[in-house]
C-alpha cells in the first residue's frame, strides 16, 4: 500500500545550527510511528517541517501523494498537526473554532462530527466557552477535536498527552488507536516511552537531528548486539542509542 | 548575606545585566540606529526644554489654579478609590518569580513588606520623574522642586492605599460589622463632603455667564476659598503644596507637614500589616496567566470579551479564506471597543463645547455633526490603519496556526487585509453618509454644486487610501519582523526600541506617500480633461480612477507579500 507520509533527505537549519539532518522515512496508512529523542534532538523541528509550518532547508516531503513544497494546500488538507502547546484564537468559542476549521477544510457535516468529537473529548457543555476559560487539559482536547474534524489521513502529534488526566489519557490512547485502525497514519513525538511502546508500530529515534534508529522495537532490539540487547526495555534502548548518538563526533 | 543586601544585589545585578544586554544589542546596526534616533527624539522633546539649575520664570495664575485643582482632585480621587473601590485584600503585588524565590526564603513577613514598600516608592518616584518631564516645566518654575514634591505626594498616596487595603482586609474579617464600620465611615465622610460643597455653592452659586476664562477662574477661586470647600480640599492641598511651590521658601515651608504625613503613613502601614501571602500568590498567578495570553497574541483579559453574535453565518462550503475574514470580524466585534471610544469622544467633545459656552451643538446639531463626521471620516484614513489591527499584525504571533492551514500565502494575506479593510471602510462610509446628509450641503453658498460630487469622490478615495495604509503596515510586519514586531503584547523596551519604532513609522509613511503618487498623477490626467465636460462631477470620476490605481497597487503587493509570507521564518523558530 502507498505510504501516507514519505520523507526524503529532510534537513532544517537555523543559521549555522543544523536541527534536522538527512531524515528519510515513510509511514503507511494505519501505522503509528513514534518519534523519540532527547531534548534538542530536532523532534519538534521535524514535526513542524512535516506540518508545513517551517520550510525545510532541503529534502522532500510527500503527504498523501502531494508534495508539501509544490502543492502545500492539498498536502495540508490531508494532515492535522497537534502541537504540544495548543494555540487558539482567544476570541472564538469552542464551537466557533470547530466552525472555523470546518470552513477551512470544507467539512459539510461538521456540526454532527463536532458534537461527536466534543462528546468523545468530554467537552460537551463547553461549546460557548472561550479558550481562556478552559483548563490546560481541555485546551489539549479542543486542539485534538479541531484536528480530527476533517478526518485527516496523516496526524502529527507533539506530546499529545500533556495536561490530560489519567482518564483523559486512557481515552486519548483509545482514540488514537481507533484513528489508526480507520486508516490514518500517525507520527507521535513524546518523551513518555511507555506510551510510545504501547501505541507505536515503529520507532524513529533521533539525536542531534540525525536518525539513530528506525524500525519496530523488536527490529531495534535485534540490531543491538550482545545478550543485553535482546530483553532490553525501550528506556534502556533509548539511553543506549542516544548516548551513542551524542558521543559520536 | 542579609535580606536587604540580597535585595540590593538582586537589583544591582538586574540593572547591570539589563544595561549590558542593551549595550550588546547596539553592536547590531539596526539597534544602534534606533538608539541614536530614540536619544535624539528624547532630547528634542523633553530634555532640551528641561533646566534643573533654577527658576525658569513664573507660572500664570490660571495654569496654577488648573494644576492645583487637577492634582488635588487626583489625590482625593486616589483616597476615595483606596477606601471605596476594588476588593478587600492587601494591595501588594508580587511577581511569580518573587513568590517562588522570596516566599519560601528564610525571611520574615515584615522584611517582605519593607521590600515591597521600597519597590513601590521607587515606582512612584519614576512616576514623579515622568510627571516632571511632561508637566514640570509647565506648572512649576522649579522642575527639581516639583520632582521632589511629586515624589513625596505620590509616595504618601501609595502608602495610604497600602494601609487602607490592610485596614479593609481586617474589617472584612470582622464580617458584617466590619462592612458597617467601613461603609459607615466612607458614607459619613462623603456626606460631610457633599454638605460642605453644597453650603459653599449656596454662598457662591454658579454664575450665569461662564463664557470667559476670567469669570470661571474668579468663581473657582472664590469657591475654593470658602470654608466648606477649603476644608474638603485641605488634605490634598497639603500634599501637593511642595510640588506646586513657586519658590524655594514656599517649598521649605510646605515640606515639614508632608514629611510628617509620609512618616505617619509609613508607621500606619507597619501597624496595620496583615498576612498578604495568599492574595499575593493568587494575583501573581493571575498576572502570569494574563502575560501568557498577551504573549500568545493579544492583550486580552478573558473576562473582558463579550460574546456577541458572529457578523454572519459561516457555511462549511465556499472559499476557505472567508473563514479568516469571519474570524477577524468576530475579533473586531469582541475586542475592538471602538464604538465606545467614539461615543466617549463625542460626549466629551460636547461637554467641552458646552463648558466653553458654545451652545451650537444643541441649537444646531445638524450643522455641527456633519462637519465633525466628515473630519472623523478623513481622520480615520490616517489613524484607521493603525487602529484597526485585526489582520497579520494580530495573527502573526500565531504563525504556526496560520501556516498549518490549507491556504496559500496569498489567500492568507488577502483575507487578513480584507477583514481590517471591511471594518474600516464601513466606519468611513457610515461617517461620510452622516456628513453628506447632515452637513451644510448645497445650502452653503461656497460649497454649492461641489458637495455631493466631492462626497462621492471621498467615498471612493478614502477606503482605497486606508487599504493602502493597511497593506503597508501588514507588509512591514511580514518583511521586517525585527523592525516592526507584531502585536505580541510584550513590547521591547529601551531607547533603541523606541527609535526603531519611530523609524518604522516614518518608513511606512514614506512608502504610503510614494504609493499615492501614481494614483494622484492618474487622477489628474483623467480628472482635468473630464472637468471641462462634467464640471464638479469630474471629481468622483477622478476619485474612482485614483482608487482603482491604489487597489491595483495593493493587489500587486498582495501577490508579492503572499510569496514572502510563505517564506517567512520568524526568529522564534528555534530548534527545541
Amino acid at each position: 500500500m502507498d505510504s501516507v507520509l514519505r520523507v526524503e533527505g529532510l534537513e532544517k537549519a537555523y543559521g549555522e545550527v543544523k536541527a534536522v539532518q538527512g531524515l528519510t522515512f515513510e509511514v503507511a496508512p494505519g501505522e503509528v510511528l513514534g518519534l523519540v529523542g532527547p531534548n534538542g534532538a530536532g523532534k519538534t523541528s521535524t514535526l513542524r517541517c512535516l506540518a508545513g509550518i517551517l520550510p525545510p532547508s532541503s529534502g522532500r516531503i510527500l503527504v498523501a501523494g502531494y508534495d508539501l513544497s509544490r502543492t502545500p494546500v492539498d498536502a495540508k488538507r490531508a494532515l492535522a498537526f497537534l502541537p504540544d502547546e495548543p494555540r487558539f484564537f482567544e476570541y472564538l468559542t469552542v464551537w466557533e473554532h470547530l466552525n472555523f476549521t470546518a470552513r477551512l477544510y470544507g467539512v459539510e457535516d461538521w456540526e454532527e462530527r463536532g458534537r461527536a468529537l466534543l462528546e468523545e473529548m468530554e467537552l460537551t457543555g463547553k461549546e460557548k466557552s472561550l479558550p481562556g476559560e478552559l483548563s490546560r487539559g481541555m485546551k489539549q482536547k479542543l486542539s485534538i477535536a479541531c484536528g480530527f474534524l476533517h478526518s485527516p489521513k496523516l496526524i502529527l502529534l507533539d506530546e499529545p498527552l500533556t495536561g490530560l488526566d489519567p482518564i483523559g489519557i486512557r481515552r486519548m490512547k483509545a482514540s488514537l488507536r481507533r484513528r489508526a485502525e480507520q486508516g490514518a497514519a500517525l507520527v507521535l513525538s513524546s518523551h513518555l516511552l511507555p506510551l510510545v511502546e504501547e501505541l507505536c508500530h515503529r520507532l524513529l529515534v533521533i539525536a542531534g537531528g540525525k536518525a539513530m534508529a528506525l524500525g519496530s522495537l523488536e527490529d531495534i532490539r535485534a540490531r543491538l548486539s550482545g545478550a543485553e540487547g535482546e530483553h532490553a526495555s525501550l528506556e534502556e534502548l533509548f539511553v543506549r542509542i542516544t548516548s551513542a548518538g551524542t558521543q559520536a563526533p | 548575606m542579609s535580606f536587604p543586601r540580597a535585595v540590593a544585589f538582586l537589583w544591582a545585578a538586574t540593572w547591570r545585566n539589563r544595561i549590558r544586554r542593551q549595550l550588546e544589542r547596539l553592536r547590531k546596526p539596526r539597534y544602534l540606529l534606533g538608539a541614536l534616533v530614540g536619544a535624539a527624539y528624547l532630547y528634542s522633546v523633553f530634555f532640551r526644554r528641561l533646566d534643573f539649575r533654577g527658576s525658569v520664570g513664573t507660572v500664570s495664575e490660571g495654569v496654577r489654579l488648573f494644576a492645583e485643582l487637577s492634582l488635588v482632585g487626583s489625590a482625593l480621587g486616589t483616597l476615595f478609590a483606596a477606601w471605596a473601590l476594588g476588593r478587600d485584600r492587601p494591595s501588594l503585588t508580587f511577581s511569580e518569580t518573587e513568590v517562588v524565590q522570596l516566599f519560601p526564603a528564610p525571611v520574615p513577613r515584615r522584611a517582605l513588606l519593607q521590600y515591597k514598600l521600597v519597590r513601590g516608592l521607587l515606582g512612584t518616584s519614576l512616576g514623579a520623574l515622568f510627571a516632571t518631564l511632561f508637566l514640570g516645566r509647565t506648572i512649576s518654575p522649579h522642575p527639581a522642586l516639583f520632582f521632589v514634591g511629586a515624589c513625596l505626594a505620590l509616595g504618601t498616596l501609595y502608602l495610604h492605599s497600602t494601609a487602607a487595603s490592610f485596614v479593609r482586609t481586617r474589617l472584612s474579617a470582622w464580617g458584617l460589622w466590619g462592612q458597617v464600620v467601613r461603609w459607615g465611615s466612607v458614607g459619613g465622610v462623603l456626606a460631610l463632603v457633599v454638605l460642605a460643597v453644597f453650603t459653599s455653592l449656596r454662598e457662591h452659586p454658579v454664575p450665569e455667564d461662564l463664557s470667559s476664562g476670567r469669570a470661571l477662574r474668579g468663581w473657582l477661586q472664590a469657591l475654593m476659598a470658602s470654608p466648606g470647600v477649603a476644608a474638603v480640599l485641605w488634605p490634598g492641598r497639603l500634599l501637593v503644596a511642595p510640588a506646586l511651590a513657586q519658590s524655594v521658601g514656599d517649598f521649605l515651608w510646605a515640606l515639614p507637614p508632608v514629611l510628617a504625613l509620609m512618616a505617619a503613613h509609613y508607621g500606619w502601614v507597619l501597624w496595620a500589616e496583615v498576612p498578604f501571602e495568599e492574595t499575593a500568590v493568587v494575583r501573581a498567578e493571575s498576572r502570569s496567566r494574563e502575560r501568557m495570553l498577551r504573549a500568545s497574541g493579544r492583550m486580552t483579559r478573558v473576562g473582558s470579551l463579550t460574546l456577541s453574535r458572529p457578523p454572519f453565518r459561516l457555511l462549511p462550503r465556499g472559499r476557505p479564506e472567508v473563514a479568516l475574514i469571519w474570524k477577524n470580524l468576530i475579533a473586531r466585534k469582541r475586542m475592538g471597543g471602538g464604538f465606545a471610544v467614539f461615543l466617549a469622544f463625542i460626549i466629551l467633545g460636547g461637554a467641552i463645547a458646552a463648558m466653553m459656552g458654545d451652545t451650537r451643538l444643541f441649537t444646531d446639531t445638524r450643522r455641527v455633526l456633519g462637519p465633525v463626521a466628515l473630519a472623523l471620516s478623513v481622520m480615520l484614513t490616517v489613524v484607521g490603519p493603525s487602529a484597526f489591527r485585526m489582520d497579520l499584525r494580530m495573527d502573526l504571533p500565531k504563525l504556526d496556526l496560520l501556516r498549518a492551514m490549507p491556504l496559500t500565502g496569498r489567500q492568507v494575506v488577502r483575507a487578513q487585509l480584507a477583514a481590517s479593510s471591511l471594518a474600516l471602510t464601513s466606519f468611513q462610509l457610515a461617517l461620510l453618509a452622516v456628513a453628506l446628509v447632515l452637513g451644510p450641503g448645497v445650502e452653503a453658498s461656497r460649497l454649492g454644486g461641489w458637495w455631493w460630487p466631492g462626497g462621492l469622490a471621498l467615498a471612493f478615495l478614502l477606503p482605497a487610501v486606508s487599504l493602502s495604509g493597511l497593506f503597508v503596515q501588514n507588509a512591514a510586519v511580514v518583511l521586517f519582523p525585527s523592525w516592526v514586531p507584531a502585536d505580541t503584547g510584550e513590547r521591547a523596551r529601551g531607547i533603541e526600541a523606541m527609535g526603531q519604532r519611530l523609524l518604522a513609522v516614518v518608513g511606512t509613511l514614506v512608502v504610503m506617500l510614494v504609493g499615492l503618487i501614481p494614483a494622484g498623477l492618474v487622477a489628474l490626467v483623467v480628472g482635468l480633461p473630464a472637468s471641462t465636460l462634467l464640471g464638479p462631477w469630474a471629481l468622483p470620476v477622478a476619485g474612482f480612477v485614483a482608487a482603482g490605481v491604489l487597489v491595483g497597487e495593493v493587489w500587486l503587493g498582495v501577490m508579492a507579500l503572499g510569496h514572502a509570507f510563505e517564506r517567512l521564518d520568524v526568529s522564534e523558530d528555534r530548534p527545541e
